[in-house]
């Protein structure tokens, strides 16, 4: 006899299963190939190990940075004593530098005057004959006569002004050099000239 | 979860449960002990720095000695070659001695009264004290004098100096007035 046709409603339906399931899922053994707790065990040694590893690293620079402090202290504790006198011999020398250094300043602060009056001597032209040299704070005057015609002795005057300006030693030691007055002497006849050479540096006080 | 579970489970997970516990305590020791390092560092640069320091101070003091003896010297020296504030009849036997030198002729010879520095000045080890000269004699002579002044036993500036002739005929007498300053000892 045939089986009895089942309605198509029917076969869509979950069966009920036949018996009831009383497994304790969480006592039954791990059948997997690789058992769960071998992949657990495995992540906490791995973090445990990297926590040593970053542990120990940190000690380890630590004892290093240690070992180089001590080094550093003890180069420290030896040298202290022979730094302390260098550092008071300094402290003397610079004391006894500023005497020194006072009297530099002192000798400096002023031309040498001797060595102008020479070479002036020296470079002024035979047509010039001075008169007087006047040394004040801020320059030199130098008052002279010169000799010849006063159409071309104004010419000398000029010259000798630019002389003075252009001088290899002179030059340098001034910052200006002016012709300040040129007039004839009535009872010569001879033309008298006054000249400003202005120190290049003003006047140092100690 | 009773003791009997928990025991049964720690049993069961001995190892993960101990790299667990040990885990927490490295963590916790690296957190407590992360604070060191940059203190320890800090220490360090301070140390460094101190003991260079001192070696660059020992380095420079090489021939630190030799220079302080010859310096002290040198400063004898200098201190040798100073006129002394108050003792205005040894200043003016120099001039006068320059002069019986020179063959010059001394016209004027007047110290400028020596006033102390005002007390907010800066402390100097030496002092300028003033004299004023007028001298007569020839060109050589005078030049002679002049020379002396400026580079003679004592430190000397010329503040101001005027030279004219004394007669009408050229390469004759000439006079020379001078102020000066000679630097003395306090």
């Amino acid at each position: 006899m045939a089986p009895p046709q089942t309605k198509k409603s029917d076969a869509g339906l979950a069966v009920p299963p036949w018996h009831p399931n009383i497994r304790i899922v969480e006592n039954l053994p791990d059948t997997k190939v690789v058992r769960t707790a071998f992949f657990v065990n495995g992540a906490a040694i791995l973090v445990a190990i990297a926590l040593l590893l970053v542990l120990g690293f940190q000690e380890w620079k630590l004892y290093e940075v240690g070992k180089q402090i001590n080094a550093w202290q003890r180069q420290i504790d030896q040298d202290k004593k022979q730094s302390a006198e260098a550092v008071a011999m300094y402290q003397s020398f610079k004391q006894e530098e500023t005497k020194t250094k006072e009297v530099v300043d002192f000798i400096a602060s002023k031309p040498v005057l001797s060595e102008i009056i020479l070479r002036i001597g020296l470079m002024t032209p035979k047509k010039i004959a001075l008169d007087g040299l006047d040394f004040r704070e801020t320059g030199v005057s130098i008052r002279a006569t010169v000799k010849g015609a006063p159409d071309r002795a104004s010419g000398d005057a000029s010259a000798y002004e630019k002389q003075l300006r252009a001088d290899k030693v002179l030059g340098p030691m001034f910052r200006d050099v002016n012709l300040l007055t040129m007039r004839r002497n009535s009872s010569t006849g001879r033309l008298v000239i006054e000249l400003f050479c202005e120190y290049a540096k003003g006047p140092k006080k100690t | 979860m009773s003791n009997e579970e928990v025991v049964l489970f720690l049993r069961k997970n001995v190892i993960s449960v101990t790299c667990v516990v040990l885990s927490i305590a490295m963590g916790v020791v690296w957190y407590m002990r992360s604070d060191r390092l940059p203190e320890a560092e800090k220490v360090l640069a301070d140390k460094q720095q101190q003991g260079e320091l001192l070696a660059a101070n020992i380095e420079d003091s090489n021939q630190l000695k030799e220079q302080f003896t010859a310096l002290t010297a040198s400063n004898e020296a200098i201190s040798n070659r100073m006129i002394r504030v108050g003792q205005l009849a040894e200043n003016l036997q120099y001039f006068y001695r320059l002069e019986s030198e020179t063959n010059t002729k001394l016209a004027d010879l007047r110290p400028i009264p020596w006033s102390p520095p005002p007390k907010n000045a800066p402390k100097t080890n030496f002092t300028p004290v003033g004299f004023g000269l007028t001298a007569q004699g020839d060109y050589a002579q005078l030049m002679d004098l002049l020379r002396k002044l400026e580079t003679g036993e004592h430190y000397c500036r010329v503040t101001t100096c005027t030279l004219h002739p004394l007669t009408e005929m050229r390469g004759g007498q000439i006079g020379m007035t001078i102020n000066l300053e000679l630097l003395a000892e306090q």
